[in-house]
C-alpha cells in the first residue's frame, strides 16, 4: 500500500498551467525520485505537498485516507518533512537556532530559553548526519555554503515527539555539498528507508538518482510522463524522458585542441588559448576566492577581456527585475551606447538578441524580465552577458548548478564552440564528472591554494576525489 | 488581470478620484488655470527635492539631509547677500555648498560604507546645526535680500492669457533633466542596476562607488536649489524653513513607486506623487480643513497606496 498518493493534481499561475493533472505515489520504505527539467512542475508539486501553494484540483491520500494539506503545520502533523531548494537559513542566528527554527524552543521554568538543551538537540540532529565539525553555537552567517546546507538538512532530522516523520521531501539537497557530505546524507536516507519511512528526492544529478533511488516519476511540462523502477531503465533513457529528446552524449567532445599560446598567467596558474582549465576541490577550498582574485576589479577585468559567471546567478549574476537585454548589456554598456553616455535601446536589443540566439536562450523577447525565466534560461542570460565582449578569458563558478539537463548540454556545447574559437576558460565546479569531461587540465585546490595541476585525460573520478582530499589520503597511506 | 491593473494604476485612479472630489466640491475655484498655476508654484520646491531624492532612491538609498541642506543653502545665500555679494555669486556658492554636502553624504555611504539612513541622519543634524551657526539663529529678511532675488519667484513668463511662474518653470526643467538622466543615459541605467542588485552590478563592472558619489552630489545640489527657490519665494531665509521637505519628498517617491510594476522609483511617477500631495494640500485648504487633519489624511493615503500595491503583489504570487 502506498504511503502517499497524489491524483490529478492541477495548478495554474495566472492562467499558465504549471501542473496538468499529475499522479504520483510514494510507497512506504522507498526512495522515490522526482525528476524533470526546470519548469517541469517539480517545485510546484512539492510546494503543494508542503501546504505552501493551494492546488486548483488534487486528491491527496496518506495511508489511503484522503487528507487536505492547508498549511505547513498540517504537513508537519501528517509526518511530512521538507528540505527546500533555497538555502533559507537566517545568517544572524546560530546553527542551533536555525535547526530548531519554527518549532518551540526548549524552556527553563517555561520562560527562559534553555540554551544548553537547544544546543544539545541541534548537536544530536547534526550527528545524525555524522557532522561533528559544525558548532551549534556558531552563527550560520560564518559557515560555508556547504555547511549551511548541512544545517538546513539536519533540521529535517530533529527528533520529534509530536508527529513522527513519515516522508522526507528533499529538493536538490546535494547542490552545495561535497561528495563526502552527500554520501553521508545518502546513508541517512537509506537508513530512513530501512525503517519503513519514505523519501521523495528531487535532483538534477542523474547518476546520484540512479544510485540512490528505487523508483522515479518524471515530470515534463506539468505532466507525469512516466513512473517506474530505476533498475529497469538506463541513464540515457532517463535523460531522454526528461527532456523529450535523445541526447547522444552528456558532454560534447572538443572541436579543436588547445593552442600553446598563453591567454592568462597569474595567481599560480596559466591558461592557454582554447583550453578549459578545471578547478576542483572540496567545498570551501577557495575556488570562488581564486576566481575573484583572477577577476580582480570588475570594471578593469571586463575591459581587459576577462568575463565572469558568478556562482549564484540570482544574488550575483542578474538584476532580476530588469529586462534580459539590460542584463546582457550591463558590462558592455559603454560600447552599446552612443558615446558611452546616451542609451541606444534598439542597438542593445539587437546585441542581446544575437547573443541570446548564440546561447540558445528561450524567452519571449529581450524585453522580458530575467525573473520570469527558468533557472536554466537565467543562467543562459548570465552566459550571454559574459560572452558579449568576446572575452579572451572566461571564468565560470559552478556554471551548471541548478540548471536542467537540456540547458546544461547547451552550455557545454557553447563552451566547446567558444574554446574552438580561441577563448580560454577556467571552470570551477563541484560536479566531478563535469570537470573531468570538460577540462583539458584540472587544478586541484586544498585549503585556499592550488595543490596540484593535473591532465584531465585518463583521470578517474576516484583519483580526482583523492587529490581533493589530499591530506586525508596521505595520512591513510 | 484586474489585480494587475489595480496594482499598476491604483495610485493613478486614486489621484483621479481625489481630483474629481475636489472638482465637485469646489466647482468654481479648483479646476481653474489660476489655481493650477498656484499649485505648481507651491509645489516647485518639493518637486525639485523629490526629483533629487528619486536619483538616490533608484539605487535603493535615501537622503534624509535634504531638508536641512535646503535651509542651509538659503541661509548661505542670504548671509552672502548681507555681506554684499551679488546675486549670482551667492546663488553659486549656495549650490556649491549643496554639492559639497551631497558629496560628503556620498562619501560616507560609498567610501566609508555607512548605511545611508544613518549617514544622512547624521548630516541632517550637521547641516541643520551649520545653518544655525552661519545665521546666528536669526531669520534674514527685509532689505538684506536683494529685490532681484525676491522678484524671481514672483515673476513668470507670459504665455497667452496666463503667466507661468518662474518657480514652475524651474521645477519642470529639473524634472526634464532628471528624466533624461535616469531614463536616457548610461548613468541612469547603471543606477537602476545598482538598485536592482548591487552585487551583480558591481561584478558587471558598474563603478558603484563613483556613481553613488555623483548621485548623492546631485541630490545635494537639488536640495540646495530647492532651498534657494524657497528663500526667493518668501524673500527671506531662516535656519528651519526647509525642514518639511524631506518627509514629503520621500513620501512622493514612495507614492510614485507604487505605480511601477517592480516597485522601482521613476521620476514621472514621483511627479504624480508630488501632485497628489500638493493637490490634497490645496484642496483641503480651500475647504478650510484643519491642517492637522490634513496631515493625518496625507499619512493615511501613503499607507493605503503602499499597502494596496503590496497586497495586490502578494495576491499574484
Amino acid at each position: 500500500m502506498p504511503f502517499l498518493s497524489l491524483a490529478n493534481v492541477a495548478k495554474s499561475f495566472s492562467g499558465v498551467p504549471a501542473l496538468r493533472g499529475v499522479d504520483l505515489t510514494v510507497a512506504s520504505g522507498e526512495i522515490h525520485a522526482l525528476m524533470g527539467e526546470n519548469g517541469a512542475g517539480k517545485s510546484t508539486l512539492i510546494k503543494i505537498l508542503a501546504g505552501v501553494v493551494v492546488p486548483d484540483a488534487a486528491t491527496i491520500r496518506i495511508d489511503d485516507r484522503p487528507v487536505v494539506i492547508d498549511g505547513p503545520l498540517t504537513a508537519q502533523r501528517l509526518g511530512l518533512r521538507f528540505i527546500h531548494q533555497e538555502l533559507n537559513v537566517v545568517p544572524a542566528l546560530s546553527v542551533a537556532e536555525n535547526i530548531v527554527l519554527g518549532r518551540p524552543y526548549p524552556r527553563q521554568f517555561g520562560v527562559l530559553i534553555d540554551w544548553r538543551r537547544l544546543n544539545a538537540i541541534a548537536r544530536e540532529a547534526l550527528e545524525r548526519l555524522g557532522i561533528t565539525h559544525i558548532d551549534p553555537r556558531e552563527k550560520v552567517g560564518r559557515l560555508t555554503t556547504g555547511d549551511r546546507m548541512l544545517v538546513r538538512i539536519s533540521s529535517a532530522f530533529l527528533s520529534d515527539s509530536g508527529a513522527p516523520a513519515r516522508l522526507y521531501v528533499m529538493d536538490e539537497p546535494t547542490a552545495a555539498l561535497t561528495r563526502e557530505e552527500s554520501e553521508r546524507l545518502f546513508a541517512v536516507l537509506r537508513e530512513i528507508r530501512g525503517q519503513g519511512n519514505s523519501v521523495l528526492y528531487v535532483s538534477h544529478r542523474i547518476d546520484e538518482v540512479m544510485a540512490l533511488c528505487d523508483r522515479a516519476t518524471v515530470l515534463r511540462d506539468g505532466r507525469a510522463i512516466d513512473s517506474g523502477r530505476l533498475s529497469d531503465i538506463t541513464h540515457d533513457d532517463l535523460v531522454a524522458l526528461m527532456i523529450g529528446r535523445k541526447v547522444s552524449e552528456a558532454y560534447p567532445r572538443p572541436m579543436a585542441a588547445p593552442s600553446d599560446e598563453v591567454a592568462y598567467e597569474g595567481h599560480g596558474l596559466a591558461v592557454h588559448r582554447g583550453e578549459i582549465l578545471g578547478i576542483a576541490g572540496l567545498s570551501g577550498a577557495g575556488q570562488t576566492a581564486l576566481l575573484r582574485r583572477i577577476f580582480g576589479r570588475p570594471a578593469q577585468a571586463w575591459s581587459r577581456g576577462i568575463a565572469y559567471v558568478p556562482k549564484d546567478r540570482r544574488s550575483e549574476g542578474l538584476v532580476t527585475i530588469r529586462p534580459i537585454y539590460e542584463n546582457i548589456t550591463l558590462p558592455h554598456l559603454h560600447d552599446q551606447s552612443l558615446g558611452g553616455i546616451w542609451l541606444a535601446p534598439n542597438r542593445e536589443q539587437l546585441f542581446a538578441a544575437t547573443l541570446g540566439r548564440n546561447v540558445r536562450l528561450s524567452a519571449k523577447g529581450p524585453g522580458q524580465r530575467a525573473i520570469e525565466l527558468s533557472g536554466g534560461n537565467q543562467q543562459k542570460v548570465v552566459f550571454a552577458k559574459a560572452l558579449g565582449g568576446s572575452p579572451r578569458l572566461l571564468l565560470l563558478d559552478e556554471p551548471t548548478r541548478g540548471v536542467d539537463v537540456g540547458a546544461k548540454f547547451d552550455i557545454y556545447a557553447l563552451l566547446r564552440e567558444m574554446t574552438a574559437n580561441g577563448m580560454a576558460v577556467i571552470l570551477a565546479s563541484s560536479d566531478l564528472p563535469e570537470v573531468l569531461a570538460m577540462s583539458d587540465r584540472i587544478a586541484v585546490m586544498r585549503e585556499g591554494a592550488i595543490a596540484t595541476i593535473v591532465t584531465a585525460a585518463g583521470l578517474s573520478e576516484e583519483s580526482l576525489l583523492n587529490l581533493c582530499y589530499g591530506r586525508a589520503v596521505a595520512r591513510a597511506a | 488581470m484586474l489585480v494587475r491593473l489595480l496594482r499598476r494604476y491604483g495610485t493613478l485612479i486614486g489621484f483621479a478620484l481625489i481630483l474629481a472630489f475636489f472638482w465637485a466640491r469646489l466647482p468654481d475655484t479648483f479646476m481653474t488655470p489660476r489655481n493650477w498655476l498656484n499649485i505648481t508654484q507651491q509645489l516647485s520646491m518639493l518637486t525639485v527635492v523629490a526629483a533629487g531624492m528619486t536619483i538616490v532612491m533608484v539605487m535603493g538609498d535615501f537622503d534624509l539631509s535634504v531638508g536641512s541642506m535646503a535651509s542651509l543653502s538659503g541661509i548661505v545665500a542670504a548671509m552672502l547677500f548681507v555681506a554684499g555679494y551679488p546675486v549670482w555669486a551667492a546663488v553659486g556658492v549656495a549650490l556649491l555648498v549643496g554639492l559639497m554636502g551631497g558629496l560628503f553624504n556620498g562619501a560616507m555611504v560609498s567610501l566609508v560604507g555607512i548605511l545611508p539612513f544613518v549617514a544622512t541622519l547624521a548630516t541632517l543634524t550637521m547641516y541643520s546645526g551649520a545653518a544655525f551657526v552661519v545665521s546666528g539663529g536669526k531669520t534674514i529678511s527685509g532689505r538684506a535680500i536683494p529685490e532681484q532675488f525676491g522678484n524671481f519667484a514672483r515673476d513668470g513668463i507670459v504665455l497667452g492669457p496666463v503667466s507661468v511662474p518662474n518657480l514652475t518653470i524651474v521645477a519642470v526643467l529639473v524634472v526634464a533633466f532628471v528624466w533624461v538622466l535616469l531614463e536616457q543615459t548610461t548613468f541612469g541605467r547603471r543606477l537602476y542596476a545598482i538598485g536592482g542588485n548591487l552585487e551583480a552590478a558591481y561584478l558587471s563592472g558598474v563603478p558603484v562607488r563613483r556613481l553613488k558619489l555623483v548621485a548623492f552630489s546631485l541630490t545635494g545640489i537639488s536640495a540646495a536649489g530647492a532651498g534657494l527657490l524657497y528663500a526667493s519665494r518668501v524673500a527671506s531665509a531662516n535656519p528651519t524653513q526647509g525642514s518639511g521637505l524631506m518627509l514629503n519628498a520621500i513620501a512622493a517617491v514612495f507614492l510614485g513607486m507604487t505605480m511601477s510594476e517592480q516597485g522601482e522609483p521613476r521620476i514621472l511617477a514621483t511627479v504624480v506623487g508630488v501632485l497628489i500631495l500638493g493637490v490634497l494640500d490645496n484642496g483641503l485648504t480651500q475647504l478650510s480643513i484643519d491642517s492637522y487633519i490634513r496631515q493625518i489624511l496625507v499619512g493615511a493615503i501613503i499607507v493605503v497606496a503602499v499597502a494596496a500595491s503590496s497586497i495586490t503583489r502578494s495576491v499574484r504570487r
